[in-house]
């Protein structure tokens, strides 16, 4: 169990390190009361003051912002599941850490393009409907033809990314915000400049929303704000974890401990006959405890190997990386060892205060 | 190099008290062989386990070997078993799972000795039994005779000064009974080894130097 919490952990440690830590994610503040789209809502984030953020603030290394549409996607008269379109600008590719796998990526001079980069989810689907080329294969999106100039190397699921890279659809922002209906700029990616801290570069961006006047406000997360909830859920979790292997080991000790105390009752004579030769107490003691902690590390290596593989089972469909946590093994050894003793006392102690007599009476 | 000085023993049973030795003495010298013989019910068996130190008298003295035994503690009793008294029991009482070897290894497992020759003392004692051909049987495997010799062996291993017997032969027909009896003498008048035997059987009885007859809680003169 501890093995699993140490994947969970890992993985998101893993997806959070692929986007850098030094990516902030600015989303436009909704206005308090009134619900969504009724005019409550603060006015929206223009592009230009937007693309005008790092010039303005020196914490601020790149921007990239996005707008995301919807409608039907089709390709040859054929809907597209599991696609979705996105404006962006030439930056985005850089700050989320895509690649290309073929063709280019949108450039500034895309503006009000008709051109599309395309996910490798997307790409397949297209090869799947019959695509024999994919760059300069044509997507409809509503009313409007794009043409396919590149493709998106694959990305592994999950992430920090708050899209599905593979699924997506690129446009240029400019082409974006003109196409979508009621399209606004809800969410930006800044990167941070080298040598400056993560609140300092908040800061600046605060400081800069606020200047533009009224009605404007923004949400800024820091990859240490998500690092703090996740590890508050990780620390639920392992508790949770925790609890549930106490009581499994409290459960699987006492039935270590009636296995010895079987064991002591079926073979009092031998204690008798020990004794009688010159075993002291604390001889059966010892050599009862022995046992006990055996039995215990041969339970605690059977529990290591199980649990190595049960931990490698969940990895490998839940499409984590698989890990091995060394400490995790070293405590299931130690704990097994402990039980051993602490469960083993008991039996041992009352083997070894049997009357030498009535032990070597029984049978 | 035994003295037993009105040694008395009770329990209690419920709310009654009783006495099953009465005050006992006896004094057995060095080299002596004796069985001590009686109808059960005596006592024959308390005064057996207060001799080989897993019982306590109730009062009385028992010295061995000139030193007052009877009050020391747990462990000290125990390292006096060890080293000075070897038991040999009606039912062998040999461990199942070891083999005749390993049986009579077990009382030096228990001094801490470790030294490489345990091994070759070992041998040379089944040798002496006439059991060495059998030393890596289980006890399963042997006769009832032969696992006697086994826990003779045992007895002996720790070059003990005395050897407690039990009733040896009572488990065993008449003529491996005789050849138990007949190892005890031989190790008696060879090595000079004292044997108590305790026995209801008049005719093993008979066989030792001295007979010690028990009734009723005390030693009839």
């Amino acid at each position: 169990m501890v093995s699993v919490g140490r994947i969970v952990q890992e993985e998101s440690l893993r997806q959070f390190k692929e986007m850098g830590t030094d990516i902030l994610t600015i989303e436009k503040e909704f206005g308090g009361g009134g619900p969504p789209g009724s005019g409550a809502a603060k006015s929206a984030l223009r592009l230009d003051t937007v693309l005008a953020i790092p010039s303005r603030c020196p914490g601020i290394a790149a921007v990239a912002p996005s707008v995301r549409g919807n409608g039907d996607i089709s390709f040859n008269g054929k809907k597209l599941e599991r696609s979705s379109p996105m404006g962006v600008t030439a930056s985005f590719l850089d700050i989320n850490k895509l690649t290309m796998e073929e063709g280019r990526f949108l450039s500034d001079l895309d503006e009000q393009s008709r051109y599309c980069v395309i996910g490798s989810q997307v790409a397949a689907e297209l090869q799947k409907q019959g695509a024999a080329r994919l760059l300069g294969s044509k997507i409809r999106l509503g009313d409007n033809l794009f043409t396919v100039i590149g493709v998106t190397n694959e990305v592994p699921q999950g992430g920090m990314r708050r899209f599905e890279p593979n699924e997506m659809i690129y446009l240029h922002i400019t082409t974006g915000l003109r196409v979508f209906a009621n399209a606004e700029i809800q969410s930006i990616t800044a990167r941070v400049s080298n040598g400056t801290t993560n609140n300092a570069a908040r800061d600046q961006v605060m400081a800069y929303v606020a200047s533009l006047g009224k009605g404007q406000a923004v949400r800024i997360t820091s990859p240490e704000e998500i690092i703090a909830q996740m590890e508050k859920q990780m620390q639920m979790f392992t508790l949770l974890l925790g609890a549930i292997g106490s009581i499994s080991l409290i459960v699987g000790g006492v039935g270590v401990m009636n296995v010895m105390l079987v064991s002591v009752t079926e073979r009092r004579r031998e204690i008798g006959i020990r004794r009688a030769l010159g075993a002291k107490r604390g001889d059966i003691r010892g050599q009862f405890l022995i046992e006990s902690v055996i039995l215990s590390l041969i339970g605690g290596l059977l529990g290591i190997i199980f649990g190595i593989g049960a931990s490698w089972l969940i990895a490998h469909f839940a499409k984590w990386q698989f890990a091995l946590s060394f400490s995790a093994i070293l405590l299931g050894v130690g704990v097994s060892n402990a039980v051993g003793i602490f469960f083993g006392y008991y039996p041992a102690r009352q083997a070894s205060l049997l009357d030498p007599i009535v032990a070597l009476k029984s049978d | 190099m035994l003295t037993l000085r009105d040694i008395r023993k009770s329990y209690r049973i419920g709310p009654t008290e009783v006495e099953v030795l009465k005050g006992v003495s006896l004094e057995i010298k060095q080299g002596e062989l004796v069985s001590i013989m009686g109808q059960s019910g005596c006592g024959k068996s308390t005064l057996m386990n207060i001799i080989g130190l897993l019982d306590r008298p109730t009062s009385g003295s028992f010295m061995l070997d000139g030193a007052e035994v009877s009050y020391t503690n747990d462990d000290a009793l125990s390292e006096i078993r060890n080293q000075r008294i070897g038991f040999v029991f009606q039912q062998y009482f040999l461990l199942s799972r070891l083999t005749a070897l390993e049986n009579v290894a077990l009382p030096l497992v228990y001094r801490g000795d470790k030294s490489t020759n345990s091994h070759e003392r070992c041998m040379e004692l089944l040798k002496r039994v006439g059991m060495d051909d059998r030393a890596h049987h289980r006890p399963a495997e042997l006769s009832g005779g032969q696992q006697q010799r086994v826990a003779i062996a045992r007895a002996l291993v720790g070059n003990p000064s005395l050897i407690l017997a039990d009733e040896p032969t009572g488990a065993l027909d008449t003529q491996v009974g005789g050849e138990i009896m007949e190892l005890f003498k031989t190790l008696n008048a060879e090595e000079g080894i004292t044997v108590v035997i305790i026995t209801h059987d008049p005719g093993i009885a008979r066989q030792c130097k001295r007979v010690a007859v028990m009734k009723d809680g005390v030693i009839v003169p």
